[in-house]
């Protein structure tokens, strides 16, 4: 997969002209929170920057990611981006099998050692390395022996991220996350079940143009994962409103009311569905009128059921918040009397303070 | 009666209402105060943080006002205030702080804390941890007709001197006149030349006046010292004076403190509404530069700043009129740094001054001050109260510097246009 040729010849193959790609360019640069001025660097740098050699590993996973990028509106430029680095190993997408595939993993780590970009989906069994394995080799010893000689890794999707479903409770594979095994590299965390396939090449474009992203505390570039989905919903008004959906086929529900009362997790979840959305830009799972699921979030599995509402206590809180108010407005009001009546006492005890008064007796 | 822990505490509860509550409660503990702090400022001694010499206060408002303090101090987890306490921030009350009402200023959340200060004195004062001189002063007023002890033959000797001055008479008890003036004890006895100075301004202007024997001095120790009795009755005085001679205002003279307690202490101590309105001398002398009653001929040629005395400028709102009118007589006027309404104080207000005490904490203080006079290094210092005046005198003397204070009213007055 050596040779391959750059963005410029290879958008002339697939017919895209220069203006879509800066287009691309600008979108891209917004995307990732940078200056307009970046602009024209992003671009350079997407034509001249030198194709890396990419390993893609994929573990205990459902190839939901892999389908989510390849799925990015070909011919697109994500789809081009994509071509524009050098996948050297991917064994859904891979010509090759068996002995051949191995071989072109072991050859490209050989030729570039230290500065491949290794991405990894799914997560790890450690439970019994025996659960999952590619050509005899346990996930466990592949991602190691990988990841010693990558320049950084991305961890796509929620399973490589933070565990995902391989890691929900019960756990039985002892499936784990990539920053739990590797801990000397740099990693980002690109969760999503899937990731929005924007995202993974937005993730890529910067990795290319810029090195590796900020960060949030939980491994995930902030330009991408920075804001909740509530803060940038467009059915965020009728929150503020106080107007929710209370089933999926109420009047609320039909009137495009807020679903959090319907286990929306939006508030909670850090992602750009509500700005980039999915199926270029057609529309989002809240959009469809499904509450949003929590995907980018650590444990979303079991973070409770999808269909009930977040921070809502068990039993009846309504009476019980009625109670707190009324009890600590009377121990507000009796306090708020002792305090008057000992002010009262202070007032009526007052000695008229005469200049002679004013030395003690002593 | 004798001042005793009880009636100290007992005044403080009667102190704290629903603002003081609601200051305590807002307080965010950010130290902007201290940083607003001339002795904090200068000393960098943390003690001085104006917060925290309200802290017995503040215990008295937690333990007895508020419901968990109420319950640590049943479940005996916090102590009440004891005597010696009180004595142990007797330093802090009196010494190291003058009510110049910077820290109030710059209080992000709008904390009154010179008022809190004046309020906390209350407890002070009435558990006998008054400075003695502030007592003594309170006797003299109280027993006599001035906090420097019997001034009635004083103040007519000193306007005999100003009638022969200015050949123009001055008439004691005159009812129905325009202003009854009252004095500071600090202009009777060191700075009499303000009397003339009135005289052939008013003279001039047609403004009728008169000084009442029943009541002639201005300043009142109950504000500095703290002690609402003590002030009420002195305003009264004031007011039965004015109201018997029926006088259409009185003309507060050049003093902080005493503007403070007559203007705006006064109703409120006195429970109702005067019948006669209260002036500062400066904000006079500006109406009548503006009315065309007040002309001037001739000006100084020397460099000359002006100090903005607290009570009067930041706590008392005049601001403007002074300088309009040291641009009136003085050709080379050069403000100092914070001029206004953010003025440094002299260190010698809300009784630090009489405070013997004091003394060395308050030289520290005025380097502030000093700071400021020697980056315009003026040939003179002009001010509009007795008590700055006095105090300036005193430390620049302490610290060998050249410099003049001069009154602004005498200094008004020098360059009258008697000829308009």
């Amino acid at each position: 997969m050596a040779n391959k040729p750059l963005l410029p010849e290879m958008m002339k193959t697939h017919g895209v002209s220069r203006r879509a790609f800066l287009k691309y360019c600008a979108s891209l640069t917004s995307l990732m929170a940078l200056s307009p001025a970046m602009v024209p660097r992003v671009a350079k740098a997407l034509e001249s920057a030198p194709r890396p050699s990419v390993i893609w590993l994929s573990f205990q996973e459902c190839t939901g990611c892999t389908e989510s990028i390849t799925r990015s509106h070909s011919p697109t430029i994500e789809d081009l981006i994509f071509n524009s680095v050098s996948l050297d190993y991917h064994h859904t997408l891979q010509a090759a099998s068996g002995h051949a595939a191995e071989a072109a993993r072991e050859q490209a780590m050989k030729d570039n050692y230290g500065k491949y970009l290794l991405v990894v989906d799914g997560s790890i069994p450690i439970k019994d390395p025996g659960y999952s394995c590619i050509a005899g080799i346990s996930n466990l010893d592949m991602l190691k022996e990988t990841a010693a000689g990558a320049a950084a890794i991305v961890s796509v999707g929620t399973c490589a991220a933070y565990g995902g479903v391989g890691h929900a409770n019960p756990n039985p594979t002892g499936a784990v996350a990539v920053s739990e095994i590797i801990t000397d590299k740099p990693i980002i965390n690109v969760p999503g079940c899937p990731p929005i396939p924007v995202v993974m090449t937005g993730v890529l474009a910067h990795f290319l143009t810029f090195g590796i992203p900020e960060l949030d505390a939980l491994g995930r570039p902030k330009a991408f994962f920075g804001e909740s989905i509530h803060d940038r919903c467009y059915r965020r008004p009728f929150y503020d409103k106080g107007k929710f959906a209370e089933s999926f086929d109420d009047e609320g529900a039909r009137g495009g009311w807020c679903l959090y009362k319907l286990g929306c997790k939006g508030p909670t979840t850090h992602s750009a569905c509500a700005t980039v959305k999915w199926n270029n830009g057609v529309s989002f799972p809240i959009e469809a009128g499904h509450p949003c699921l929590g995907c980018t979030e650590p444990d979303f599995w079991d973070n409770g059921g999808f269909y009930k509402p977040l921070s809502v206590p068990s039993g009846d809180y309504r009476k019980m918040g009625l109670a707190a108010i009324v009890g600590g407005a009377a121990i507000g009001t009796a306090s708020a009397l002792l305090s008057k009546a000992g002010k009262a006492k202070a007032v009526k005890a007052h000695e008229t303070v005469n200049a002679h008064d004013l030395e003690k007796s002593s | 009666m004798t001042a005793t822990l009880e009636r100290g505490l007992n005044a403080l509860r009667e102190q704290i209402d629903a603002p003081v509550a609601s200051f305590f409660t807002s307080c965010v503990s950010c130290g902007l105060c201290a940083e607003a702090c001339l002795f904090y400022r200068e000393t960098e001694d943390p003690q001085y943080t104006p917060i925290k010499k309200l802290d017995l206060m503040r215990r008295v408002w937690s333990r007895e006002f508020t419901l968990l303090g109420r319950i640590g101090g049943w479940l005996g987890l916090t102590k009440p205030v004891t005597d010696a306490d009180l004595t142990a921030w007797e330093t802090l009350v009196y010494d190291s702080c003058t009510m110049c009402g910077r820290c109030t200023l710059v209080c992000p959340v709008g904390n009154d804390l010179t008022m809190m200060i004046r309020k906390m004195r209350e407890g002070m004062s009435a558990s006998g941890h008054g400075p003695v001189e502030l007592i003594g002063a309170a006797q003299r007023h109280i027993d006599g007709n001035s906090a420097m002890g019997d001034l009635s033959k004083a103040i007519h000797a000193q306007v005999k001197n100003a009638v022969e001055a200015a050949g123009i008479p001055i008439e004691f008890d005159k009812p129905g006149v325009d202003y009854m003036v009252i004095l500071s004890a600090q202009e009777i006895a060191e700075f009499p030349d303000v009397l003339s100075a009135m005289a052939r301004i008013f003279k001039k202007a047609d403004v009728t006046w008169t000084i009442s024997n029943a009541a002639f001095e201005a300043t009142n120790v109950g504000i500095q010292l703290g002690s609402r009795d003590i002030a009420r009755t002195l305003v009264q005085r004031v007011v039965d004076a004015a109201e018997s001679l029926g006088v259409k205002g009185v003309i507060s003279p050049e003093c902080g403190h005493a503007y403070q307690a007559l203007r705006w202490e006064g109703p409120n101590l006195i429970g109702r509404a005067y019948n006669f309105e209260v002036i500062h001398i400066i904000e006079l002398l500006d109406q009548l530069r503006a009315q065309g009653k007040l002309k001037t001929k001739g000006k100084n040629s020397r460099k000359l700043t002006f100090h903005d005395p607290c009570q009067i400028n930041r706590r008392g709102g005049i601001n403007k009129e002074p300088r309009r009118l040291m641009n009136m007589v003085a050709e080379n006027f050069v403000e100092t740094e914070d001029a206004g309404t953010m003025n440094w104080c002299c260190g010698g207000g809300g009784g630090v001054g009489a405070n013997e005490r004091a003394a060395p904490l308050r030289n520290i203080a005025f380097k502030r001050k000093k700071a400021q006079i020697d980056k315009v290094n003026p040939d003179a210092i002009v001010t509009m109260c007795a008590y700055c005046h006095h105090t300036l005198d005193n430390v620049l003397e302490e610290f060998n510097m050249e410099q003049e204070v001069l009154g602004l009213t005498e200094l008004v007055a020098e360059y009258l246009d008697e000829d308009a």
